[in-house]
C-alpha cells in the first residue's frame, strides 16, 4: 500500500456487511477514530437495527460552520443529513433497507465523510478563487498541527505545517519533505511544493495563529487554477487531505524498513562471530562412508 | 591433493591501510591470559574495565582514518576493549548509526563480546577476554571485528542512499497522481 | 498524559488477529493472522519501496501471486520483520489511526519470552512513535473480561480454559501473574471437533459434495451441537423421539447449484463430547478437560488453590457450546468432591475438610473474551498510568517493557 485509502474502512465495512446481510442485522454500537482526531459514532438510535446513525466529530468543524457546512452536506448526502448526535458534530442517518440505486455508491460516500469535511473548506476556497476573491484561514485540523489555506489572485496555497513528536523524524522527515519539492520537475501536471523547516518559517504564515517551531516543517503546496479546475477539484482534495499522514505514514515505513535492514545485518555478523567458535569434533569417516572412533 | 587455498584479492581501496592496521594491532593486543583478581579473591575480572591496578594495563592505541574515524584499543592482562568510532558525515548518517548501534547492542546477549554501552566518545565497544580467546579462535575473532567495522560502515551509508530513494520514490507516487 | 482518543488494542493470535478501538465492545476487525508477500522480494534486498507490496488478513489470503505466511506460531511471533509489516497495515489501512496519537494495548501468550517484548516495544516505539503502550497477558485479560458476568467476582485470580481453532490450553492465574510451571495444553479444540462431526456425516449421510463436507461440518457445528449431561440417557433421548431431537440441515451444493438436506443426528452432543471423551476422537489421547482442569489446580500453590477452582473462566469460540459450562462444572466439582471424601475416609472421620466451591464462569464475551477485556481495561484511566511511556522508552531503554504491571482490580 503506497497511497492511503480515502474511505474509512471501519464504516465501509459495517454499512455493506448489513447491506448484505439476508437474515436479521446485527444491531451496532462503536466508537472508532480515524486520522488527526476524527472519531466516528456508529449506533442504532432507536433500537432499530436497520437504521444506522454515524456521527462525526472533527477538531476544525467549529471553523466550518463560516462556510455553510450544512448545505454543503447536504448537496452530497441529501436527506441522510440529520442533526447532529450530542458530542459530535455531525450526523447522518443511514437506512439500510433504502440505500438507494447504487448502495455502493451510498456507502462509499458515508465512508468519505471526513474527506468532505475537509473538501468544505476547499471548495469554498477553490471557489473564492475562481470568482476573483482572496482569503485565507488557518485551519486547526489536528490538535497541535495546522493548515493554512491562502487564495490569491492566479492561485491557491495550501501550508501544512506538520509537527515531529521524534527529534530523529525531523531529520528523517526532511529528507522527504525535500523530496517532495525536488521530484516535482519530473511531474509538469503536480503543483508547485516548498518546503521550510524550523527556522525558516514561510512568510505567508507570519502573524497568523499557524503552528511554527523547532519541531515543526512546511510544507506549501501551490495549487493552479489547472488543479482546481471542476473536473480535477475532487482529486485534489483526495489527495490534499490525506498529505499530511501520508507523510507520517511513509516515514514510518522507512524506518520499518531500515529495521528490517538491521535485523538482516545483525544476522549476517552473527554467523561472522560464530565462524570464530571450533566446530564440534565432527564424525570423521573412512574412504569406504565407515565412521570410526579414534581411542 | 592438496590445494594451497587461493589468496583473497585484496580490496583496491586506497583505504584498505586503516583495516589493515587496525588488524596487527588488535592482532598484538589479543594476548590475553587468565588473571584472577588481586583485591577480591575468587573473582576474576576483566582488568580494562576493572582499572584497579596501572600495572595490568596496557598503554591504548588509538588507529585513526581521520578525525571522525577510529579505533581505540585498549588492552589488559585479561581483557581488551574495542571501541569504534564510526564516521558520521551528516545528521542522517548519525540517526543511522545511532539506530543501529542501539539495535545491535539491545542484542549484546547474543554477540557475546559486544558491550551493551559504548566507551565515551565512540559509538559501539566490543571486550574480549581470556575466556572468549579460550573458547575461539582469535584470528578470526580479529576477522570478526574489522568485517564488523566495513560491514557497518558499507551498511550506513546503503541505508541512506536507500531512505533518500524510498522519500523519491513516495513524493513521485504522489505527486504523479494530480 | 491521558490523550483524547481511544487506545487501540491490537490482539494478534496465532490463527485470527483481533483489533478495534478500547471502549467497544467487539472488535472492529477479525481476521487471518496472515501476510502475503511477493515471493521474489528477498529480505532486507527490496528496492525502492517494494517491501510495501503486501497484504494482510483476509486479503493475503485471496490475492494471487503472493505467498502467504504466518508470523506468528504457537502464539509467539516468530519473523518480526514480517510482524512489523503486519502491525503497518494494520494501523494505517485498517483501523487508520495515525499511532501517534493512539495508545496501544498489546497481548502476548502465556511463557512468551521477555525478548519479545522489547523487540514489540522497539517496533512500536521507534517505528511507530506510540506515545505508550502495554503489553498484557491473554488469559489475564480473558479473566477480566469475565467481570462482564454478574456471577463473577472481580478478581484476577482463576484458572482460564482457552479453546480456539488449533488448540486449548488450561492456564491458571493468580492474582494478575500466570503460573507458568502449571500450565497445560490439549490437544482438542475446535478443528478437532470439527474433523470429528465430519467423519461421522461421512459415515452416514451421503448427500454432501465431498469438497463442501468441512465446510458443512463447521456450519452444523457451530448452528447445532451441545453439550450433554450424560450420553447414555442422550441416545435414548434421541432414540425414543427421534423427530424432536434429530434436525435437518439444508446446503447448496456449489458446483451444481442443487441443494441438498443432511440429517443431523447424535453427532449434535457427540461433537462437544470429545473434550470430556477425546479418545472417541484421538485414541492416543485419553485425559479430558475436567480432568485437566483439575490436574492443573492441584498442581498450583496450595494457598490459591480455592481461589482457581471458585473462578473457571472460560474463553475462545471453542467454550461456546451450549452447557459447556455446566458441564465442566459439574465434573470438576466431582472429582473434588471425591478426593475430600476420600481424605475423610483416611483420616478416619477425624477430619471434616471445609468443601471446595467449584464455579466455571461463562458470559457473553466469550468469543473474543481476550480483545474485549483489553478493550475493558484499555478505556480505564488506570490503563494510562501503567503504560510504558515514549519518554520512559527513551530514558530507560526497551528493557522496561519487560514489566507490565497488574491493574483493573481496584477500579
Amino acid at each position: 500500500m503506497i497511497l492511503l485509502e480515502v474511505e474509512n474502512r471501519i464504516l465501509s465495512e459495517v454499512l455493506s456487511s448489513r447491506a448484505s446481510e439476508t437474515e436479521e442485522i446485527a444491531p451496532v454500537d462503536m466508537t472508532v477514530a480515524d486520522f488527526d482526531g476524527t472519531m466516528y459514532h456508529v449506533s442504532n438510535p432507536e433500537g432499530d437495527a436497520t437504521k444506522v446513525l454515524v456521527s462525526i466529530s472533527v477538531p476544525f468543524f467549529h471553523q466550518l460552520q463560516q462556510f455553510d457546512v450544512d448545505s454543503f452536506m447536504k448537496g452530497i448526502y441529501g436527506d441522510m443529513v440529520t442533526s447532529p448526535e450530542s458530542g459530535y458534530d455531525f450526523s447522518l442517518l443511514v437506512d439500510i433497507s433504502k440505500l438507494g440505486a447504487n448502495p455502493e455508491v451510498t456507502i462509499s460516500n458515508v465512508a468519505r465523510l471526513r474527506r468532505n469535511c475537509f473538501a468544505a473548506v476547499f471548495t469554498k476556497f477553490f471557489q473564492m478563487q475562481k470568482d476573483g476573491k482572496m482569503d485565507s484561514i488557518v485551519l486547526n485540523y489536528k490538535e497541535k498541527e495546522t493548515m493554512f489555506i491562502n487564495a490569491m489572485k492566479d492561485r491557491v496555497t495550501v501550508i501544512f505545517s506538520t509537527l515531529f513528536t521524534d527529534k530523529d523524524d525531523i531529520v528523517i522527515g526532511k529528507v522527504f519533505m525535500k523530496a517532495f519539492q525536488d521530484v516535482r520537475g519530473r511531474n509538469p501536471s503536480a503543483p508547485q511544493v516548498l518546503f521550510g523547516h524550523a527556522k525558516d518559517v514561510p512568510r505567508e504564515l507570519e502573524g497568523t495563529s499557524a503552528l511554527t517551531g523547532d519541531n515543526v516543517g512546511y510544507v506549501t503546496f501551490v495549487l493552479f487554477p489547472r488543479h482546481i479546475s471542476d473536473d480535477k477539484m475532487d482529486h485534489t482534495i483526495d489527495l490534499i487531505h490525506t498529505f499530511r499522514d501520508y507523510l507520517h505514514y511513509h516515514i514510518k515505513c522507512s524506518k520499518a524498513y531500515l529495521h528490517q535492514r538491521m535485523r538482516a545485518r545483525t544476522s549476517s555478523l552473527l554467523k561472522v562471530l560464530n565462524r570464530a567458535r571450533p566446530d564440534a569434533e565432527k564424525e570423521k569417516k573412512t574412504a569406504t562412508g565407515r565412521t570410526f572412533v579414534r581411542k | 591433493m592438496s590445494f594451497a587455498p587461493a589468496p583473497k584479492p585484496k580490496p583496491t581501496s586506497t583505504l584498505q591501510p586503516y583495516p589493515d592496521a587496525v588488524r596487527s594491532s588488535l592482532s598484538a593486543a589479543m594476548c590475553l591470559q587468565n588473571f584472577a583478581s588481586q583485591v577480591v579473591e575468587r573473582h576474576n575480572k576483566p582488568e580494562v574495565e576493572v582499572r584497579g591496578d596501572e600495572e595490568l594495563l596496557m598503554n591504548p592505541v588509538v588507529v585513526s582514518r581521520s578525525d571522525k574515524e577510529s579505533v581505540l584499543i585498549e588492552g589488559s592482562v585479561n581483557a581488551l576493549r574495542v571501541s569504534i568510532q564510526i564516521k558520521q558525515a551528516d545528521m542522517i548518517e548519525e540517526i543511522l548509526c545511532k539506530k543501529f548501534m542501539g539495535f545491535m547492542m539491545m542484542r549484546a546477549e547474543n554477540f557475546v563480546v559486544l558491550r551493551r554501552k559504548p566507551v565515551p566518545g565512540y559509538d559501539v565497544s566490543f571486550l574480549i577476554t581470556n575466556f572468549h580467546t579460550e573458547q575461539m579462535y582469535k584470528h578470526k575473532l580479529v576477522d570478526f571485528v574489522i568485517q564488523f567495522m566495513t560491514d557497518i560502515d558499507k551498511e550506513i551509508s546503503d541505508m541512506k542512499l536507500t531512505v533518500n530513494a524510498r522519500a523519491r520514490i513516495c513524493a513521485e507516487s504522489f505527486l504523479s497522481q494530480f | 498524559m491521558a490523550s483524547k482518543m481511544p487506545a487501540c488494542v491490537i490482539d494478534v493470535g496465532t490463527g485470527y488477529t483481533k483489533m478495534g478501538f478500547a471502549g467497544n465492545s467487539e472488535p472492529s476487525y477479525i481476521f487471518p493472522s496472515a501476510i502475503g508477500v511477493k515471493e521474489n522480494v528477498g529480505r532486507g534486498m527490496a528496492q525502492g519501496v517494494d517491501d510495501l507490496d503486501f497484504y494482510i488478513g483476509d486479503e493475503a489470503m485471496n490475492t494471487p501471486g503472493y505467498a502467504t505466511k504466518y508470523p506468528v506460531r504457537h502464539g509467539i511471533v516468530e519473523d518480526w520483520d514480517l510482524m512489523e509489516k503486519f502491525y503497518e497495515q494494520a494501523i494505517f489501512k485498517y483501523l487508520r489511526a495515525e499511532p501517534e496519537d493512539h495508545y496501544f494495548l498489546l497481548t502476548e501468550p502465556p511463557l512468551n519470552p521477555p525478548e519479545n517484548r522489547e523487540y514489540l516495544a522497539e517496533i512500536m516505539f521507534e517505528s511507530f512513535n506510540v506515545p505508550g503502550m502495554y503489553i498484557a497477558v491473554q488469559a489475564v485479560l480473558a479473566l477480566a473480561a469475565s467481570w462482564t458476568s454478574k456471577k463473577a467476582e472481580r478478581t484476577l485470580t482463576g484458572c482460564v480454559i482457552d479453546s480456539g481453532d488449533g488448540v486449548t490450553h488450561v492456564i491458571p492465574v493468580a492474582e494478575g501473574y500466570v503460573i507458568g510451571s502449571c500450565i497445560k495444553h490439549i490437544p482438542i479444540a475446535g478443528r478437532d471437533i470439527t474433523y470429528f462431526v465430519q467423519q461421522l456425516l461421512r459415515e452416514r449421510e451421503v448427500g454432501i459434495p465431498p469438497e463442501q463436507s468441512l465446510e458443512v461440518a463447521k456450519r452444523i457445528k457451530e448452528r447445532y451441537t451441545y453439550v450433554c449431561p450424560d450420553i447414555v440417557k442422550e441416545f435414548e433421548k434421541y432414540d425414543k423421539q427421534p423427530d424432536k431431537y434429530f434436525k435437518q440441515y439444508t446446503g447448496h451444493n456449489r458446483v451444481t447449484k442443487k441443494p441438498f438436506s443432511v440429517d443431523v443426528g447424535y453427532e449434535r452432543f457427540l461433537g462437544p463430547e470429545i473434550f470430556f471423551h477425546p479418545e472417541f476422537a484421538n485414541p492416543d489421547f485419553k485425559t479430558s478437560i475436567s480432568e485437566t482442569v483439575d490436574t492443573v489446580v492441584q498442581q498450583s500453590p496450595i494457598d490459591v488453590r480455592r481461589g482457581l477452582y471458585k473462578n473457571v473462566v472460560l474463553s475462545g469460540g471453542s467454550t461456546m457450546f451450549k452447557d459447556f459450562r455446566r458441564r465442566l462444572e459439574r465434573d470438576v466439582q466431582k472429582r473434588v468432591d471425591l478426593r475430600l471424601k476420600r481424605s475423610e475416609e483416611l483420616s478416619g472421620g477425624k477430619l471434616k475438610p471445609q468443601p471446595i466451591e467449584v464455579k466455571v464462569v461463562s458470559h457473553a464475551m466469550q468469543r473474543y473474551a481476550v480483545w474485549f477485556g483489553g478493550s475493558m481495561l484499555a478505556a480505564t484511566p488506570e490503563f494510562y498510568k501503567v503504560c510504558h511511556t515514549k519518554a520512559d522508552y527513551e530514558e530507560y531503554g526497551p528493557s522496561i517493557c519487560r514489566h507490565n504491571p497488574v491493574f483493573g482490580t481496584m477500579s
